[in-house]
């Protein structure tokens, strides 16, 4: 998957940049939205991250430009402005999805992935984890024939973890994917735990789950062999 | 009452009180005017008899007697002319009764004592006082009647051309102050007037609320740019920690401390966020035009926190009905307000407690919702304190960075929803919501 990030902060564009080459995209940056345009001209992407501050386009002016030039690609608004305004009239642009800063890196990876699967139309199979089957699509889990049931919130858990399999996710990133802005302070991290408690708890009558690792300290890690 | 009404009455009642003073006048003016045109035709009337003297001599009159008179047949006038030997000078008009042909009758009369050849003459020019107030009725009636015409014509034409005048302040209200709301984005026309202190005052309007809109925008920007500056160094940070903590080239401990980091970060985040929504909120920049059933937005808070109580065994009493819907509202800022008692509600309370979630919906008597827990409660000290913002009770013991009853209080605001709070020390807390009658019509 190729990203075109357009950001003018380098620091912040170096950091996404790092990450999301570790979660196997091809990356490239823009820190002008001029630049923007013209690797835009070149290449064609299959992800375009806009930041909307840009120092020298009007993001929202940059959103309906690129769309011409590249129409097929998945466009996510970042920005820092929080305004609402420009959310609404991001996503009247035609842009797929709207983060405000400061976001989460696994949530941004895991955004992609959700658009990715409806835009470019990914069916995944189910995906084995142990003895289990998961099926994304729909939130499923299954042992052999037998459905097991699990929360909305502990199915969001589950396979936010799944997705970043062999990646430590700490109660933070785990408590605002689930609660997203309103999730408070450190309650919520106690919260998680529990939600985890009651995952382990529900599969364990039927298998193992030594793949839900605690890692004391930080969070949980999904560890799965490829 | 309204400057039309006063301007009206006011005019109304000097008229009338003009037209009262006239009528209470007029006996006695027309009774001067009569007395005074009485007095010029008696001394016309002297001076005729003294130019046919003096023409033809007292002779022509008196023709050797000692006295002369004449009189109209119906006695309404006469003229006496005597030889006198009174030496006093008379010239006199006064009203006194005669006795013509042994009629007693009120005369006006005119005396004159005057000299010829030598003798001393006394003439008497005299007119019933009944015909010189004849005319006085007639003329009464004529002149009020004039008068009450000419006042209600006057008065009619004082109030079209008033209502005329204020006309543009009429429309100066309307358009400028009464249908115009905060932050007044639409840009309204001048009215249009002659009147060059509506054109002031309309004037004046247009630039106040220009500049309040000025304002405004000014603190919409400064909060996004504030927003961008803050969030952006938050932002680095955030992502420096995340791909730091991922590093599987650190040890447990380093990772640990990085993890710890990134809670404190989350916690800056969170408040920056939380100042920021309460800065957007005041700053109207959210639009209230959505309708949503209570119940439906109380079940979605549940829905996202519900799994709190079971962790603490709380019990949840719902009291609500189905039907009851709030109009103009925000959806995702009542939804905070909600998420915000209710989280409260099982924060602050003991195990097996009870959270009741109830409504008050009577006619004539504007809507509550009432979220009621049975906590540690507040004491009453701090109960004046705990909508101010990082201001956090103080002995629950408990985290929390005080925003989240700031942002209840915020919204309240922000929907014109009246919030009050009742509580007992270590046994209940009680937040009461009314609602406007445009939001909830009971």
């Amino acid at each position: 998957m190729k990203v075109l990030l357009v950001e003018d902060e380098k620091m912040l564009a170096y950091e996404v940049n790092a990450f999301l080459k570790k979660a196997f995209y091809i990356c490239d940056l823009a820190h002008t939205g001029k630049k923007a345009l013209e690797m835009l001209d070149i290449n064609v992407y299959d992800f375009i991250l806009l930041d909307l501050g840009l120092p020298d386009i009007d993001g929202l002016a940059l959103l309906t430009q690129a769309k011409k030039l590249n129409p097929d690609a998945a466009y996510i608004i970042l920005t820092a402005r929080g305004n609402i305004e420009d959310r609404i009239k991001g996503l009247d642009l035609g842009a797929d999805d709207y983060l405000a800063k400061p976001f989460s890196l696994p949530e941004l990876q895991s955004r992609m992935q959700a658009i990715g699967r409806r835009k470019f139309n990914i069916r995944n199979e189910s995906i084995a984890l142990g003895d289990f089957a998961i099926d994304l699509q729909n939130r499923t889990v299954q042992h052999g024939t037998s459905l097991i049931e699990l929360t909305r919130k502990q199915f969001d858990l589950l396979s936010y973890m799944l997705l970043h399999k062999n990646r430590v996710l700490t109660r933070t990133q785990l408590s605002e994917h689930i609660w997203g802005s309103y999730s408070d302070d450190d309650c919520d991290s106690n919260y998680i735990d529990v939600h985890i408690k009651n995952i382990r708890k529900k599969l364990n009558a039927y298998a193992s789950v030594c793949w839900l690792e605690t890692i004391r300290g930080v969070g949980y890690k999904i560890s799965k062999q490829l | 009452m309204k400057l039309f009404t006063k301007l009206t009455l006011f005019i109304t009642l000097s008229k009338l009180a003009l037209v009262l003073i006239f009528l209470l006048s007029l006996p006695f003016l027309v009774e001067r005017i009569a007395s005074e045109f009485t007095n010029n035709y008696l001394r016309q009337q002297q001076q005729k008899v003294m130019e046919v003297i003096g023409k033809n001599g007292v002779g022509f009159y008196l023709q050797d007697e000692e006295s002369y008179g004449s009189y109209t047949l119906l006695k309404e006038e006469y003229i006496a002319l005597e030889l006198t030997s009174d030496r006093l000078e008379i010239d006199t008009i006064e009203n006194t009764e005669r006795i013509v042909e042994s009629d007693t009758l009120n005369y006006r009369v005119l005396i004159h004592t005057f000299t010829d050849q030598g003798n001393r003459y006394l003439l008497e020019i005299g007119k019933t006082t009944s015909t010189i107030s004849q005319y006085n009725r007639p003329l009464q009636r004529i002149a009020s009647v004039v008068l009450i015409a000419l006042i209600i014509i006057t008065l009619v034409a004082d109030l079209v051309f008033t209502r005329f005048l204020l006309k543009p302040l009429g429309r100066i209200i309307s358009s400028k102050l009464l249908n115009r709301k905060f932050p007044f984005r639409d840009n309204i026309p001048p009215v249009q007037t002659t009147t060059s202190d509506f054109k002031y005052l309309d004037h004046s309007l247009i630039t106040l609320m220009d500049q309040i809109h000025d304002t405004f925008e000014k603190e919409r920007e400064f909060t996004a740019n504030a927003s961008h500056e803050l969030m952006t160094p938050i932002s680095i940070l955030q992502h420096k920690i995340e791909n730091l903590i991922d590093d599987a080239a650190l040890n447990p401990e380093f990772q640990h401390r990085m993890t710890e980091m990134q809670r404190t970060l989350n916690r800056l985040k969170k408040i920056v966020r939380s100042l920021l929504l309460i800065s957007r909120i005041e700053n109207d920049q959210f639009i209230r035009t959505e309708s949503w059933s209570v119940r439906k937005l109380v079940e979605a808070v549940m829905d996202e926190i519900g799994h709190r109580m079971e962790e603490h065994q709380i019990s949840l009493k719902l009291q609500l009905g189905d039907e009851t819907v709030l109009h103009h509202i925000n959806r995702d800022l009542i939804f905070q307000l909600l998420y915000n008692l209710i989280n409260n509600a099982i924060k602050y309370n003991k195990e097996n407690g009870i959270i009741r979630v109830s409504e008050v919906k009577k006619v004539n008597h504007p809507y509550q919702l009432c979220i009621e827990d049975t906590g540690i409660g507040i004491s009453e000290e701090d109960l004046p304190l705990i909508f101010n913002r990082f201001r956090k009770a103080t002995d629950t013991g408990k985290s929390g960075y005080g925003l989240g009853l700031s942002i209840v209080k915020s919204i309240a605001d922000y929907h014109h929803i009246a919030l009050s709070v009742k509580s007992k020390l270590g046994e209940k807390s009680r937040f009461t919501l009314t609602f406007s009658n445009e939001t909830v019509k009971c």
